[in-house]
């Protein structure tokens, strides 16, 4: 009987590790930026732009983070958003935990967005939300909203 | 003992099918984000491209655009269009009925948006500035109220008066006028002299480049271009792009 406990105690212990954790906004710079923009990797990069105060933005949320968990193994997720830096604690992390987002959240601090919206994309005059997908041979830059299935669509042309 | 011991079963099986699975081992990439070093992984990944990559797989880029209004607006030099839209005072107002205006600070503006907001004190500022000076604001809200009930017309009057707003606070009805400007998002700036031709688009994107702090702004892109127009000089910036937010249908 002890043994039982012990042991039934032990792994459910081990099992309550499973879900993914959500994400903290990690607040970023413009160096630490253009890393991210210019980082290479296996996967396929998805680089969303949103914020909380942005509604078409919070909208779409889910299906990035729908795609974030499918294509675990092939897409790496970055969600950067352009909330005001001093907003993280009150607004942003808690709208994380809200939505259960366990994607790589990034905050950019950096106000001056006339400098680095055009290293993004030159056809980008800054309204939001934007994606960019991207692999080491092409990027594309999209200046619209997306379904799940749309995403999905997308990515895959990636793959 | 016997229910505790149908758990274990359960949780025991639950576990083989996660491990099975292969969704426990999350996390790792994630941390990895910043750990390595960029050079390396670069070398790394060209180094792949090379061995691995089809000649015909160079470097694209490409842009997918589907807000047509953003090429359907206006560029410089274009001759804008007339409007007459409601004020929060309920008179119509046109560029019409403004005879002694050199021209129009026009700024797509709302209630609701954080950048819109940041930029309140600025856009008074500027029409006190300029106004006298033959280069009033003209505020528009572009938004559809049912997208955003923050940008309601009896909401732009009282945003009006909290804030004490020196310039007409126009309602862009049936969303109308901000598509044929091809404004995008909120703030947006068309600054437009009058010539005789008509009204001629002389700037279009940000009041400048801080939408945070005022007092950190490098770069005045609407004053220095209003300046210059006064001085019968070059805009040296004509367009600009910037953060806001998008007008929503």
């Amino acid at each position: 009987m002890k043994k039982m406990f012990f042991l039934f105690f032990l792994l459910t212990l081990i099992s309550c590790e499973k879900p993914l954790p959500i994400a903290q906004a990690q607040k970023i710079d413009r160096e630490e930026f253009k890393k991210v923009l210019n980082q290479e990797s296996e996967k396929v990069q998805v680089i969303n732009f949103w914020a909380t105060w942005c509604a078409p933005c919070v909208e779409e949320l889910p299906a990035f983070e729908e795609m974030s968990k499918e294509y675990k193994d092939e897409i790496e997720m970055t969600l950067i958003s352009l909330d005001d830096a001093e907003l993280i604690e009150k607004k942003v992390n808690p709208f994380l935990k809200e939505n259960e987002i366990t994607a790589t959240v990034l905050l950019l601090d950096d106000p001056y967005s006339s400098e680095w919206i055009p290293m993004v994309d030159p056809h980008w005059d800054g309204a939001i939300p934007v994606t960019l997908i991207k692999n080491n041979s092409k990027s594309r830059f999209y200046n619209r909203t997306f379904t799940e299935s749309e995403l999905e669509k997308e990515i895959q042309s990636f793959l | 003992m016997k229910t505790l011991k149908i758990l274990t079963g359960v949780v025991i099986i639950a576990l083989i099918v996660v491990f099975a699975t292969g969704s426990i081992n999350f996390g790792e990439d994630r941390e990895n984000f910043y750990a390595a070093d960029p050079k390396q992984e670069r070398e790394y990944s060209d180094a792949q491209n090379n061995e691995q990559a089809p000649p015909n797989m160079k470097e694209t880029t490409e842009t997918t655009d589907s807000t047509i209004d953003s090429d359907s607006g206006y560029s410089i030099g274009d001759k804008a269009a007339n409007f007459r839209l409601q004020n929060i005072d309920g008179e119509y107002v046109s560029l019409s009925d403004y005879p002694d205006a050199k021209g129009f600070i026009v700024i797509f503006t709302t209630n609701h948006c954080p950048y819109s907001v940041a930029y309140e004190d600025r856009i008074n500022d500027l029409n006190k500035k300029y106004a006298s000076q033959g280069f009033p604001v003209i505020a528009i809200n572009p938004n559809n109220p049912q997208a955003y009930p923050e940008d309601s017309f009896e909401n732009m009057k009282v945003r009006a008066k909290e804030k004490g707003f020196t310039f007409p606070y126009l309602f862009d009805k049936g969303q109308k006028v901000y598509p044929q400007y091809g404004a995008t998002k909120t703030p947006h700036v068309y600054l437009l002299e009058k010539e005789e031709g008509g009204h001629i688009v002389k700037y279009i994107g940000a009041i400048d480049d801080n939408y945070k702090n005022a007092d950190k702004v490098k770069n005045h892109f609407v004053q220095d271009a209003v300046d210059a127009l006064l001085a019968g000089e070059e805009i040296k910036t004509e367009t600009t792009v910037a953060i806001g937010c998008s007008i929503k249908k």
